[in-house]
């Protein structure tokens, strides 16, 4: 039986789909009967999205032309 | 995968300029973005940049096209930001992390200290702007993974091949990268605003 450290361990490594079928099913059936690990796994999924946002949101653009500087450097 | 576009290997290889150039245009944002999410300055990013599109011209015959070319960039760019930040590495925090996560769980495994629920937790657009400064805290190697497997939406797979550990320590890595997060979120009100 998977404790909720367990299954909280494998949500928060992200990497379910790849374990064993035996394993990807036990953590389904504990998600599907706590509603603590439930809530972390969407915290997870929240800190994902929150991360994207922050990227796009911060300006983490370069400067003009920093392509063809790149090219000029390269000499193309 | 993350970087899409094709183009011919043949073509790489021969160094033929459309080509490179292709490369170049499709990538190269992409990696700036992801170098300043690694925690680079705006100068550093485009310096480390150009440093990988150089490495990627020396190197290109070792390229077989096995992944993405876009792939085997954020590759470079990787090793090159190791390169940068061997001196500043701070891996002591791990035990420091372990407990942080361990202080969550009763001796049984079940949760001490209860996640928040979903419909407390503040917004994802509020809490992008704490997680911009708690990304600022992570250790350089948690960062790092995070980026390549949060945003840059890489496999664990390509990751370990990447930066040369096991798959499981890929996964421990972003474990503990979400581990400091969530605690650093929570210091700052996540949860209590709502």
């Amino acid at each position: 039986m998977m404790t909720c450290k367990d299954v909280s361990t494998l949500v928060s490594m992200g990497d379910i789909e790849r374990a064993p079928m035996a394993r990807r099913m036990a953590v389904w059936l504990h998600l599907a009967m706590c509603r603590h690990c439930r809530a972390f796994r969407r915290q997870m999924a929240l800190i994902g999205r929150a991360a994207h946002l922050a990227s796009e949101a911060f300006g983490h653009e370069p400067s003009t032309r920093f392509e063809g500087k790149i090219l000029e450097h390269l000499g193309l | 995968m993350a970087f899409g576009g094709h183009i011919s290997l043949q073509d790489l290889r021969a160094r033929d300029p459309a080509a490179l150039r292709d490369v170049v245009n499709q990538h190269a944002r992409r990696l700036y973005r992801a170098a300043r999410g690694m925690g680079f300055s705006a100068s550093d990013a485009e310096d480390l940049v150009q440093d990988v599109f150089v490495t990627f011209l020396e190197t290109i015959e070792r390229f077989e096209g096995r992944s993405e070319v876009g792939t085997w960039l954020v590759g470079i760019l990787y090793h090159k930001a190791q390169e940068r930040r061997r001196a500043h590495a701070r891996e002591d925090l791990t035990d420091a992390v372990d407990e942080i996560f361990d202080g969550r769980f009763k001796s049984d495994g079940s949760w001490r200290e209860p996640p928040i629920p979903a419909d407390r937790l503040v917004a994802a657009g509020q809490t992008a702007e704490a997680l911009r400064e708690c990304l600022g805290g992570l250790p350089d190697q948690h960062r790092k993974v995070f980026q390549l497997r949060q945003l840059e939406e890489l496999s664990t797979a390509d990751v370990s091949e990447m930066i040369g550990c096991t798959i499981n320590h890929v996964g421990v890595l972003f474990h503990r990268a979400r581990v400091q997060l969530r605690a650093c979120l929570e210091a700052k009100g996540w949860g209590r605003s709502r």
